[in-house]
């Protein structure tokens, strides 16, 4: 696969969340769909800004859990009624209320790592690299106390030109261009 | 403080809005609607057979318990948000205070229990066979019960039940009286002293915490569990403080939801705290069924003749029904739907859930009661006197509610000298 070369797309950099979660939600509004916003810490009114609803880690942690769930009751079930049945003080070889204990803890584990992998994976993880590090206001300000709104230029409303001026008028710190 | 550093000023109006009036009415009314219909079951139960009254009774304890349960348990999550700190516990705090100071209607609805559940013996066997011997030669208990009547009688007998509640009532009365008093107080206060009000709340919560809890052991053996004196478990009041922690929180989110409608609860109750205490229910959902569960495993493991016949009186005969029914309200309904994070965040749903918890809440109470008796013990059957659990609980609440109502409108809804209120004002993004 070449690599691809030119604008990765425009970036502006904010002193705070609310000045960015205002420039990214007018973007959104412009009709700006290609975009991400970074910032040094959580800030979830961002991803709802630039119209992140949804992600599907839940799901997957949904069905990790519930495999795991169905894994190890099945597999105590196995074992205890058909496998290796044992008489324990006279009760019932299908005893649930033992088999719910190991179970859970299935559900809690399977949940947990489908949900740390699932996360890796569904953000294409791990990317040893990114072309917003190729500005460097971002490497000064990204971790610490500076907000980036980065307009890509895959989008069909990006024209160089009309988009830098859109930022500008978002009055961030600056805007500079972004190299593959 | 000055509020115009807030992206949003304190509301101008700062009490309860006036439709809080209309609910203490509409409260009132269901109240005594209620009350009329748990006479006619008594009458019609005593007509059927003989436990009409007795019934009403047990009904009483429900919903006493219930209202007990929302009163006090107020008060333990008041002194917890005060040690915990947090923007849910700054929000949530009037409420709850207001709950607090029901205490009294509290202790008066637990006079009938005291006295003719314990006094008289209508409740509590311990109290109706209190000469064991004579009971045990007649027929009209078991070996199994006259040993433990006999042998717990310097802690199960009528005395003591009197003064070890009213001595706990008398310690809570007082701790309340202090939140209360302080809250006003430091809201009064014309500068912050951050440091000075934390501190003096950290003090009195800190050690009221820990007095609480124990002594909450005390009663709810006391109240509860000595109904069925054969039996004993250490987890039983532990059980009761998180149900309380489950119940309260249910019925502060139902009260933020319904005062949201206007000001100033309208633009101080934000999404994000919304979420929080919706979380903190899930918390207590899941501490809620492990206990109840462990508790269960536990004495199924053992399988020990001493504590197993209290779960068959409240499986076998059909009683598994209303077992089976108790986690599904408990657990699973509120588990399955709090674990979607949209839910919690929308107004309306999650006030389905606060109803389906706080319907569990009683459900459960009729599972931990009313098989301790003979007639229904591993014998679940329809009498008149069953709708007792629903009637009385309904009244007793109801008139609880009216209480609350009241007091709820007696102070401003947020309390204005807190650090966090700054961040509550802001907007709902922006919490930089």
């Amino acid at each position: 696969m070449p690599l691809p070369e030119g604008l990765y797309g425009l970036m502006a950099e904010f002193d705070g969340p609310t000045q960015l979660v205002h420039a990214a939600k007018a973007a959104h509004h412009a009709g700006y769909r290609r975009m991400d916003c970074y910032t040094p810490y959580p800030v979830e009114e961002a991803a709802e800004a630039i119209g992140f609803h949804r992600d599907e880690v839940s799901l997957v942690c949904l069905i990790g859990g519930l495999l795991g769930l169905a894994a190890m009751f099945g597999l105590e079930t196995w074992v205890a009624v058909w496998a290796y049945p044992l008489n324990i003080a006279g009760r019932p070889y299908f005893s649930w209320p033992a088999f719910l204990v190991p179970a859970y803890e299935w559900t809690i584990l399977w949940a947990g790592l489908s949900a740390a992998f699932g996360m890796l994976a569904l953000c294409g993880l791990p990317k040893p690299y990114h072309p917003v590090f190729n500005a460097p206001n971002f490497r000064n300000g990204a971790t610490s106390d500076k907000f980036f709104l980065c307009l890509e230029s895959t989008d069909p409303k990006f024209e160089a030109a009309e988009t830098r001026s859109f930022l500008e008028a978002q009055s961030p710190l600056s805007v500079v261009e972004v190299e593959y | 403080m000055a509020n115009e550093q807030f992206s949003k000023g304190l509301p101008s109006t700062p009490g309860a809005p006036a439709f809080v009036d209309l609910w203490r009415k509409r409260a009132l009314i269901v109240g005594v609607i209620f009350a009329v219909i748990a006479v006619i079951l008594a009458f019609l139960g005593q007509a059927q057979d003989q436990l009409g009254w007795e019934h009403l009774l047990r009904g009483w304890l429900a919903g006493y318990m219930t209202c007990f349960n929302f009163c006090f348990g107020a008060m333990a999550l008041l002194m917890v948000q005060y040690l915990s700190g947090g923007k849910w516990g700054l929000i949530i705090r009037r409420p709850l205070e207001a709950m607090t100071r029901t205490w009294p209607i509290v202790i008066l609805f637990f006079m009938p229990i005291a006295v003719l559940g314990a006094w008289y013996g209508r409740l509590y066997p311990w109290s109706r066979y209190a000469n064991w011997s004579a009971a045990l030669k007649n027929g009209a208990i078991s070996i199994d019960m006259a040993h433990a009547i006999r042998w717990k009688a310097p802690m199960l007998n009528a005395k003591d039940f009197f003064w070890v509640s009213f001595a706990c009532f008398a310690i809570f009365a007082l701790y309340i009286i202090r939140l209360n008093r302080w809250s006003v107080k430091r809201d009064a206060d014309p500068e912050p002293h951050v440091a000075y009000w934390r501190v003096k709340f950290e003090n009195l919560s800190g050690f009221g915490i820990v007095l609480y809890s124990a002594l909450l052991f005390i009663l709810v053996i006391y109240w509860v569990m000595s109904l069925d004196p054969t039996w004993y478990s250490t987890v039983y009041g532990f059980q009761f403080l998180v149900a309380q922690a489950y119940g309260v929180l249910a019925l502060t989110i139902l009260t933020l939801v319904g005062l949201s409608k206007a000001e100033p609860i309208q633009s101080t109750f934000r999404i994000i705290e919304q979420h929080d205490l919706g979380k903190l229910c899930f918390a207590f959902v899941m501490l809620n069924i492990y206990l109840a569960f462990a508790s269960f495993l536990i004495i199924w493991s053992g399988n020990s003749p001493e504590e197993i016949p209290w779960y068959l009186d409240r499986i076998r005969g059909h009683w598994g029904v209303i077992a089976t029914l108790d986690v599904i309200f408990h657990w699973l309904i509120p588990f399955s739907l709090l674990l979607s994070r949209d839910l919690k965040r929308i107004k309306s749903r999650l006030v389905i859930v606060c109803c389906v918890m706080i319907f569990a809440r009683i459900f459960d109470i009729f599972w931990l009661i009313e098989p301790n008796f003979r007639d229904a013990a591993r014998n679940l059957h329809l009498s008149w006197g069953i709708f007792e659990y629903a009637a009385m609980p309904g009244a007793l609440i109801s008139f609880w509610l009216v209480y609350y109502f009241t007091e709820l409108k007696r102070r401003p809804l947020v309390a204005t000298n807190d650090p966090h209120l700054a961040e509550i004002l802001e907007h709902d993004y922006a919490h930089a």
